[in-house]
């Protein structure tokens, strides 16, 4: 058994690895690159060689291609030389200018250097010639440039996402030769009065601590990196946006870490668990407020996390879909054709046939106008409230497709022997259906349980588009809409491993309920 | 009664005499009535009243889908240019534009007329419904026979299926239709790139369980060929299960194509669809209702008919129930 899932696992992991590849490909090689500067502001006021340049570092920052600077290259072989002083030497100032004569720029030894080291690893090179007016003058944005240019492989931009996938934070991570104490030690916490680990020359200062949120003890040590997001969230991982807390800031009774220990208390909303460490000059005010280089800090809000959002959502509607699903299920298929069952078929067929934005606009509709209840997510005066609608409105497919397959499996059961045998045997009709029939026919249901669960992660995108819900739902849809590759990678990777997890979940889930059942092949009926 | 019964041999010619060819074949004959599989699945079609009712249904509408926008000419940009046009009430529109049909049910956020958008929609919808239908159904039903035929190729197939199906399949669908671009070709592409592996997979199964049948077994030890007992022993066996899967397919691509073009993947602006009417439609459904509900009414009149006119296909073409 151990070897089984072993060898599932391994599968599960290398069909990631493809599925990765797959979307990778898709996304950056058969997509105009070109589409992202299509709401870009910036690149229409770009003109000449300048927009050429732009182009090239937003495809950079895009991670579709890397490259290297002729500028950069000079600057970086006479700051060797000369140190701090470079750009005062004349041989740099001949050297740099060299690309802003097409004709000459090719004897320039510094320009051979620089063609010389980029002959290989694949680059190519790239020259922007220098625009000039006919009186000499260059056009705005005209200046010549030289460029080495290579475009990333899929294996290397597997290779790279792969090793960056998961960093753990050291006491080297922070680049500044002034911190000199560097270290990761026990502390108590002043913030929750409770130990945590603290760190010096880590990138965040709290690494593992304890706080009154769920679940109690949080850690900013180990860091998943799906995906950087570029157009829909600058520069944001895309873990940690969907982890942070959405809503309204939520300022309470806190003390700065130089007023520690004083009576000195502000109302703030700043997260000191969140400090992380701030590499450029501190400000007048942030040396006044803090102790040491930690200083930048994210807010505490009152909504969940994106995720969290949809997360309760969706365990609630599959818990709901559960409890009354089974049952009516199990009415429907007790009198076929009787009033319960045409009443349940029909609801079955309603929610099969009309397509979700119909039913869940309805049911808002019904719901709003019989009970109150607030409509869009941010206009709930209760917190609570926001949720009940989407959650009913998510509650709806669940409880249909459970009735559906509940009344199917129950009524294949009751026609088997087993049945007639424990009606022959004089067992009462409550005892055949609570005790036989149920169970066996629970055994198909239990494999979809731990998918309902686990792919309400991934949100719903029509009940949080209706309702306003700050959800995962939309990420995709919007990540596609923005052409944000990063994100769509990340989410890929995200949904297919849950869906990787829940059907393996399933399976075993299916195997300890029906010991009838045996997954792996050395052990009973499988061919 | 004795002498009724002479059996010496001198009088052997009236015990037996020679039959003519005609005689011949009809004392061959078996009384039980002649079953025919068709015949019985359209006897016990037509048997339910449900049934005729949404045959004529499925009628009207294909009428109302194939027919009615070659008289209603669709444009959705046709009075983009007038302002004044845009989100009219069924009662302001018919006394802004004199039309009585086309405007009975107001005009939509750019000026385009509901009614005969619904109409249009409703074509886009049913032939991109038809069309991958018929496309995965075709290559998954062939596809599937022979995966479930051969143990050879199963191993190598399996693994395939397993890292597709791994993939929620919106996601596939987005990101084809993110790299293709959106419009009705590719959103055919991204139902059908991997549609049909769905398909073979469900029918593999089926075809593996009657594959061990004894009957096939029995064939197979006679030295029928593969393909005759693919096309004669297992497929007709199948033919509800086909239809059955047609009838959950068909509504599901109609169904889907109304969530991608709500999520702003499917069709492009100018072609005319119901999930793009309903997604200009819902942020305003309130203020105005008739740009919403019509699509919405269309979506779910088309889904629900086709829907229970393949159950009760499928229902019929179950051989179990052609017993009197």
């Amino acid at each position: 058994m151990k070897r089984y899932i072993f060898k599932r696992v391994l599968f599960s992991i290398f069909s990631l690895l493809v599925v990765v590849v797959l979307v990778m490909i898709m996304c950056y090689s058969l997509i105009e690159k070109s589409a992202i500067f299509q709401t870009d502001d910036t690149w229409n006021k770009k003109s000449n060689n300048d927009r050429g340049i732009y182009e090239l570092v937003q495809y950079q920052k895009f991670g579709y291609l890397e490259f290297e600077d002729y500028t950069t290259f000079v600057k970086n072989k006479y700051m060797a030389l000369y140190g701090e002083d470079y750009h005062k030497d004349a041989e740099y100032l001949k050297d740099k200018v060299a690309v802003q004569d097409p004709e000459t720029f090719q004897q320039n030894p510094t320009v051979q250097e620089f063609v010389q080291k980029y002959s290989t690893g694949g680059y190519t090179f790239k020259y922007f010639e220098p625009m000039k007016y006919k009186s000499g003058k260059t056009k705005p944005g005209g200046n010549g440039y030289l460029l080495a240019v290579r475009d990333i492989s899929v294996w290397l931009r597997l290779s790279r996402y792969i090793t960056h996938f998961i960093t753990v934070e050291t006491t080297n991570d922070v680049k500044d030769e002034a911190l000199t104490d560097r270290y990761i030690r026990i502390e108590k916490d002043p913030y929750s009065n409770m130990p945590a680990v603290v760190g010096s020359g880590t990138q965040h200062k709290y690494l593992i601590y304890f706080d009154k949120k769920f679940p109690f003890i949080h850690q900013n040590w180990l860091h998943l990196n799906l995906g950087t997001s570029y157009t829909m969230y600058r520069g944001q991982e895309i873990s940690s946006v969907i982890k942070s807390p959405t809503g309204e800031l939520a300022p309470t009774r806190q003390q700065y870490p130089t007023f520690l220990g004083t009576d000195e208390y502000v109302d703030t909303a700043v997260d000191f668990h969140s400090l992380s460490y701030n590499s450029s000059e501190l400000s007048e005010v942030e040396l006044s407020q803090f102790t040491d280089k930690y200083t930048v800090y994210s807010y505490n809000r009152d909504g969940l996390s994106m995720l969290g959002n949809s997360f309760v959502m969706g365990v609630i509607a599959t818990i709901l879909g559960y409890l009354l699903g089974l049952p009516i299920g199990n009415l429907m298929a007790r009198k076929v054709d009787g009033i319960i069952d045409r009443i349940g078929n029909a609801f079955i067929v309603f929610i099969m046939a009309v397509p979700s934005v119909g039913y869940i606009f309805i049911f808002a509709a019904i719901m709003t106008k019989a009970f109150g209840l607030p409509y869009k997510f941010a206009n709930a005066q209760v917190k609570i409230l926001a949720y009940v609608l989407p959650t009913l409105s998510l509650t709806l497919p669940q409880l249909a497709n459970l009735m559906k397959w509940n009344r199917r499996y129950m009524i294949d059961q009751m026609n088997s022997d087993y049945v007639k045998f424990a009606r022959a045997e004089g067992l009462s009709e409550k005892e055949i259906y609570s005790i036989h029939i149920s169970r066996n026919a629970l055994i198909y249901i239990v494999h979809g349980i731990p998918a309902s669960i686990l792919m309400s992660l991934t949100g719903a995108f029509i009940t949080e588009t209706v309702y306003s819900v700050p959800g995962v739902g939309r990420l995709l849809i919007n990540s596609i809409g923005q052409h944000d590759n990063g994100v769509v990678v990340a989410l890929t990777v995200f949904y297919t491993s849950l869906s990787l997890i829940s059907v393996i979940l399933g399976d075993l889930l299916l195997a300890k309920v029906d010991p009838r059942i045996s997954l792996s092949a050395d052990k009973g009926g499988g061919r | 009664m004795a002498e009724n019964i002479n059996l010496s041999p001198e009088n052997e010619d009236e015990l037996f005499r020679f039959l003519r060819d005609d005689e011949r074949a009809s004392s061959e004959k078996i009384v039980a009535p002649r079953y025919s599989y068709w015949r019985s699945v359209f006897r016990v079609f037509f048997r339910k009243k449900l049934n005729i009712f949404l045959i004529v249904a499925f009628v009207l509408l294909l009428i109302s889908a194939f027919v009615l926008p070659l008289f209603f000419e669709y444009n959705t940009m046709e009075n983009v240019a007038d302002a004044t046009t845009y989100s009219l009430r069924p009662s302001e529109a018919i006394a802004r534009f004199g039309d009585p049909v086309k405007y009975c049910l107001g005009t939509g956020p750019m000026g385009n007329s509901i009614f005969y958008g619904i109409f249009a929609s409703a074509r886009t919808s049913l032939s991109l419904a038809f069309l991958c239908a018929a496309i995965n159904m075709t290559i998954g039903i062939a596809l599937g026979a022979f995966w479930g035929y051969s143990k050879k190729a199963d191993g190598i197939i399996l693994a395939i299926y397993n890292i597709v199906a791994n993939v929620p399949s919106l996601l596939l669908q987005a990101v084809l239709i993110y790299v293709i671009g959106s419009g009705f070709k590719s959103l055919v592409i991204a139902f059908t790139m991997f549609g049909w592996f769905y398909v073979a997979y469900f029918f593999r199964m089926q075809v593996m369980i009657i594959r061990d049948r004894e009957y096939s077994l029995a064939s197979r030890c006679l030295g029928t060929p593969l393909y005759r007992i693919v096309s004669k022993n297992i497929l007709p066996f199948l033919t509800s299960v086909i239809v059955t899967l047609l009838a959950s397919e068909i509504p599901g691509y109609v169904n889907s194509e109304v969530f991608l073009s709500f999520a702003g993947l499917g069709l492009g602006a100018a072609v005319p669809s119901l999930g793009r009417m309903i997604q200009n439609a819902q942020s305003a459904f309130i203020t105005y209702p008739w740009q919403f509900w019509p699509p919405i009414f269309m979506a779910s009149a088309m889904t629900l008919v086709l829907y229970l006119l393949g159950q009760g296909l499928a229902d019929a073409s179950d051989p179990r129930t052609h017993m009197l």
